[in-house]
């Protein structure tokens, strides 16, 4: 294995590429930590998203403008505002007061925090995107399935989702891979990710270019994971009728 | 030593970028730093602005104030150049040194034996300061030893990193000291770990502080010097007959008053005192 | 169009959005009686010219990155357009890869890689921070710009190019006079929300050290050191980004339905 990383650094070298910090082992293993922190922060916050999405997309398509109305307050608060002071609002300044109230009981790591503000703004596209895909869904099929004494929820699980899913899904993959390139700004409360190891590398040592090299190359490969994901879905979903 | 690429490795950006507009410069590298500021009458000085009486900004003004900046006009002055002061993080201070952005660095930086082998310096020291970590008063941690594996907030780049990874600390690097001290607020680490005159004045001032306390003795005391490209003995000799003078007419502790630098260091007293004694 | 007006046009405007005056009104007393004597509040008024310089840098790079990126965006989208595979494969690249970088990422990049200042002949030119997060964001701009672009012209009916075809033009004219007038009226609701997107992510820039707003409200946080302002000047800066960015946001669904008929 260290045969391989010699080799690999000596073929970079003969480029001017110093990538020495693969032989360290300290700076390595916290390359390697960062990189799966950063595939769980993926994973967490994909899941997170999603969750979010349904429930804000509900609420909005609810009917009911006391639950609507909120939810539209909260989508247009999130998608206008940049995700780093979101971030900087909730881990640097409800973080503390939460501190303040409860004490150490905090649960809150800043990885949690991570995830709460990354799923919650993503969790806004994804309702835009699931609200879209709700309205799109004919309104004879809802009133077919309402003579049938479906009642609301039964109606919005069984028959609205399904097909809304459908429709979003070019839009939510869209935005999931927005969503693994968005958990790099993670590195600012340091939580540990890659970029954050990155950092920290390269504050010691200066090589910027090549820990940038490595870092667009990891997130392009889980930006395609995530894509070919996506589409392997589509195909399964597929419905006659909608393909193209 | 300068870092240098290899022409392949100084293509990379400009092919990945497609800029064609840098087909025709190349990379700026220093010339020897006294000639260059006395031909462009202009000095290029790092300070960091991080909040605090070494460097913050004046509201009213927008304009950059502080001991760092007083320092660094005061050199300019004796220098006959304009100032042109560059704020600069803990993260990216010695890169900007290094690649020429700034002639010099008046930006809280200690003196260790990594850097004084990295970098040039001017010999006389114009500070002396250690590192201090404040954690709440009711918390375990009473020695630095008692650090091992816990959380411990701090500067990216700050030059503490290195003995508290030897303590065996989890260290949680943010952009700034800010960030670092808000995290400590929020419970996120047991201690947050910067220079002592940053963290004294807020554990001994006020009602926001007052559950927490600073550990001593001091980390690692290290002379604040002026930073200086490697090689640039001209210049580190003209500006440390400038320090040498600021110490013996009294001038930085008249101006670590002004600023209202808590606890007043000693050793800008002995330095004084010893450069009182040794000539008029 | 006649079908945006509904009967409830006939009500005034205070009696539509009651909430919305109470809300004003609340804020306004509060303003003028309840915030002059609260020590938070007077020192968000005293930093806040600074503030307001910090929001400005902010806003220069947000509208450089995306002039910068729409002028090169277009080149790129008519290349990715091109019948000839040599001119559309570079085009696609650079699109694939620009797309699928963290803008952290490419912001780190351009402000650590490239050089502070640029020899060209005898004058050094200054190339400062900001401009270099300029073009970091203008990258991602730019392939975006051209998908946008792309979309645009791939959303005009063949239709239109068979019977322009039957009518003599070249294919040149065809794109200038006839498909690109349509297209920027499609393009106009996607840009806009590609600059709403843009200044959301200046935010970044003070990630690398650029003066900007978040910046300066760290700096007033440190030097205040009072927990009432810190939060104070925290949600001051979400506002901020709030106030600019909602209503290019609202402008930009107006846009959409305007044209969603023509």
């Amino acid at each position: 294995m260290t045969h391989l990383l010699e080799l690999l650094v000596q073929t970079a070298a003969r480029f001017g590429l110093n990538y020495g910090f693969l032989l360290d082992a300290y700076q390595r293993a916290s390359l390697v930590n960062g990189a799966l922190t950063s595939i769980a922060l993926c994973a967490v916050t994909i899941v997170g998203s999603l969750a979010a999405g349904l429930l804000l997309a509900s609420m909005l398509t609810s009917g009911r403008v006391w639950i609507a109305r909120p939810a539209r307050v909260f989508i247009e608060v999130t998608r206008n505002t940049p995700t780093l002071v979101q971030l900087y609002c909730a881990f640097l300044v409800l973080n503390m007061l939460l501190t303040q109230a409860i004490g150490t009981a905090n649960p809150l790591t800043p990885f949690a925090w991570v995830v709460i503000v990354i799923s919650l703004h993503k969790g806004a596209f994804h309702a835009e995107a699931l609200r879209a895909g709700i309205e799109a869904v004919p309104a004879v099929t809802l009133e077919a399935a309402s003579s049938l004494a479906f009642n609301s929820r039964q109606l919005l699980w069984n028959v609205q989702l399904p097909l809304a899913l459908r429709f979003a899904l070019p839009s939510l993959i869209n935005n999931l891979i927005d969503l693994v390139k968005m958990t790099a700004v993670a590195s600012a409360i340091a939580v540990g990710d890659i970029t954050y190891a990155s950092i920290m590398i390269w504050t010691q040592s200066d090589n910027v270019l090549e820990l940038m090299i490595l870092l667009l190359a990891f997130f392009g490969l889980l930006s395609f994971i995530v894509n070919c994901a996506g589409r392997a879905l589509e195909a399964r979903l597929r419905m006659p009728g909608y393909a193209h | 030593m300068p870092y240098t690429r290899s022409p392949v490795a100084r293509c990379l950006p400009l092919f990945v970028a497609a800029l064609t507009m840098l087909g025709g410069s190349v990379a700026a590298q220093a010339d020897a730093t006294l000639d260059k500021i006395q031909q462009r009458h202009r000095v290029v000085v790092g300070v960091l602005l991080s909040g605090g009486p070494f460097g913050s900004i004046d509201p009213m003004t927008q304009k950059p104030k502080g001991l760092n900046v007083d320092l660094a006009e005061d050199v300019a002055r004796q220098l006959g150049a304009e100032v042109e002061l560059v704020p600069v993080l803990p993260a990216n201070r010695v890169q900007f040194l290094q690649q020429g952005k700034v002639d010099l660095l008046i930006a809280n930086m200690e003196w260790t034996v990594e850097r004084g082998e990295q970098l040039g310096f001017v010999p006389t020291p114009f500070y002396r300061v250690g590192g201090t970590a404040a954690v709440l008063k009711d918390s375990a941690i009473t020695r630095w030893e008692d650090l091992k594996d816990q959380p411990v907030c701090t500067s990216q780049g700050s030059s503490y990193i290195k003995p508290l990874t030897g303590f065996g600390a989890d260290i949680k690097a943010f952009k700034s000291s800010s960030e670092s001290l808000l995290a400590l607020r929020g419970n996120n680490c047991v201690a947050a770990v910067h220079d002592a005159t940053l963290i004294n004045p807020l554990v001994a001032e006020g009602p926001e502080w007052q559950n927490y306390r600073a550990i001593s003795p001091e980390l690692n005391p290290a002379p604040s010097v002026i930073w200086t490209r490697p090689g640039e003995t001209d210049t580190q000799a003209r500006l440390d007959s400038i320090v040498k003078g600021w110490h013996r007419t009294g001038w930085l502790i008249d101006a670590e008053k002004r600023h209202h630098i808590s606890p007043p260091s000693p050793a800008l007293v002995e330095l004084h005192d010893k450069f009182q004694a040794a000539g008029a | 169009m006649p079908t945006d007006y509904p009967a409830a046009a006939s009500i005034s405007w205070p009696r539509r959005h009651p909430g919305k005056l109470l809300l004003a009104v609340i804020v306004v007393l509060w303003m003028a009686f309840g915030a002059p004597v609260n020590p938070a509040f007077v020192a968000l008024l005293e930093w806040s010219p600074a503030l307001a310089s910090g929001f400005g840098q902010n806003i220069v790079i947000s509208l450089l990155a995306i002039a910068l990126g729409s002028v090169a965006g277009l080149m790129i989208g008519a290349l990715s357009a091109s019948p000839f595979r040599v001119a559309r494969l570079p085009a696609r690249i650079w699109v694939q890869v620009f797309r699928n970088a963290p803008w952290l990422v490419l912001i780190y990049f351009t402000t650590y890689v490239f050089p502070f200042e640029l020899h060209i002949g005898t004058t050094w030119i200054a190339f400062p921070d900001w401009v270099k997060v300029t073009l970091g964001l203008a990258l991602p701009a730019s392939a975006n710009v051209a998908e946008v672009f792309r979309g645009a012209m791939a959303s005009i009916p063949d239709t239109q190019w068979e019977a322009s075809r039957s009518l003599a033009f070249t294919r040149g004219q065809i794109v200038r006079s006839i498909i690109l007038p349509q297209c920027f009226k499609r393009m106009l609701p996607p840009w806009m929300n590609l600059y709403a997107v843009i200044t959301m992510g200046t935010a970044l820039a003070s990630l690398v050290g650029v003066h900007d707003l978040i910046d300066t409200a760290q700096i007033a946080s440190n030097t205040v050191n009072r927990t009432g302002f810190t939060v104070l000047i925290y949600f001051s800066v979400l506002g901020l980004f709030f106030a600019w960015c909602y209503p290019i946001s609202r402008l930009t669904q107006r846009l959409e339905r305007r044209y969603a008929f023509s």
